[in-house]
């Protein structure tokens, strides 16, 4: 089974009948490859606290409706789909608003002057390209603990537009949030993990 | 015109093409001159790419072998019912 999240149709339709057939590895595979993605997009939408119930309920409701998916939709999206249908479930009598972080910052505003232009000089890094990047093991880590330390739902967006190649609309259904505030998610998740990798190049 | 701060809170819109046309304008002229922003702009695809390759997970102390397991025993079941 292919290690990555971009299965073909083919590839899908194999997985599902050998999910229907109850093939141990299908299962392994289709846990290790979206269980993780399922609880970012639950903890975004419900919190920490009930996220693990939610994904919990949405693989048990999604392994029983399996025989009946249709593959209108990539299997990935599908089971998105109803994690996040059972976290708005859960959170629908609350009156939850979307936190955009009032006050935040793209960048210090003390790095500009008073007419909006920068007092400093931006170099360009030492390693430019991801695999120069990823070859420093200090700096992969200084990611990932920068990724994990973002609101859930800058991680979430991120995570689904950048990593999955999930499009725009279908980040918004399922985080169930306009196109506006996604790409503010988007920007500012990916200013926090530049400020990081910038730092650390500084500290080189 | 554009400034650096204008640069640094629309990069991302700039990068997927999602501003309108004068807005957009702007910040390529202001890019023209500025190689700051240039090179900020380059920091930012450089993130990107970077993320989509290392792919940081979140933190989660499931089980996923176990879970797999029950998961198969759940559908197992359920056809036979």
């Amino acid at each position: 089974m292919k290690k990555n999240s971009k299965l073909t149709s083919k590839d899908e339709k194999e997985l599902i009948s050998k999910l229907i057939n109850g093939d141990q590895s299908a299962f392994e595979f289709i846990v290790n490859e979206y269980h993780n993605l399922m609880l970012s997009v639950s903890r975004a939408i419900v919190g920490e606290a009930f996220a693990d119930e939610v994904v919990q309920d949405a693989w048990i409701s999604a392994i029983k409706a399996l025989p009946k998916f249709e593959g209108r939709s990539k299997l990935k999206t599908w089971l998105l789909h109803i994690v996040s249908n059972g976290a708005k479930s859960r959170v629908r009598r609350e009156n939850r608003s979307v936190s955009l972080d009032q006050g935040w910052e793209s960048v210090s505003a003390d790095k500009f002057d008073n007419t909006g232009h920068r007092f400093d000089d931006v170099l360009t890094w030492d390693e430019t390209t991801p695999e120069d990047l990823l070859a420093n093991d200090q700096l992969q880590a200084v990611i990932e603990t920068s990724f994990q330390q973002l609101p859930s739902l800058q991680r979430a967006a991120l995570t689904m537009y950048d990593m999955e190649g999930i499009k725009m609309d279908e980040v918004c259904n399922i985080l169930d949030i306009s196109a506006s505030n996604a790409r503010v998610l988007l920007h500012r998740a990916r200013t926090t993990l530049h400020q990081c990798i910038e730092k650390f190049q500084d500290a080189e | 015109m554009s400034e650096c701060k204008d640069i640094a809170e629309e990069a991302s819109n700039y990068i997927e093409g999602n501003l309108p046309l004068s807005k957009r304008l702007g910040l390529f002229f202001h890019l023209v001159w500025c190689k700051c922003c240039r090179n900020y702009l380059q920091q930012i695809r450089s993130t990107i790419s970077t993320i989509s390759v290392i792919r940081p997970r979140e933190n989660d102390n499931t089980d996923t072998d176990d879970l797999a397991k029950k998961l198969r025993a759940l559908s197992q079941q359920d056809s036979s019912d």
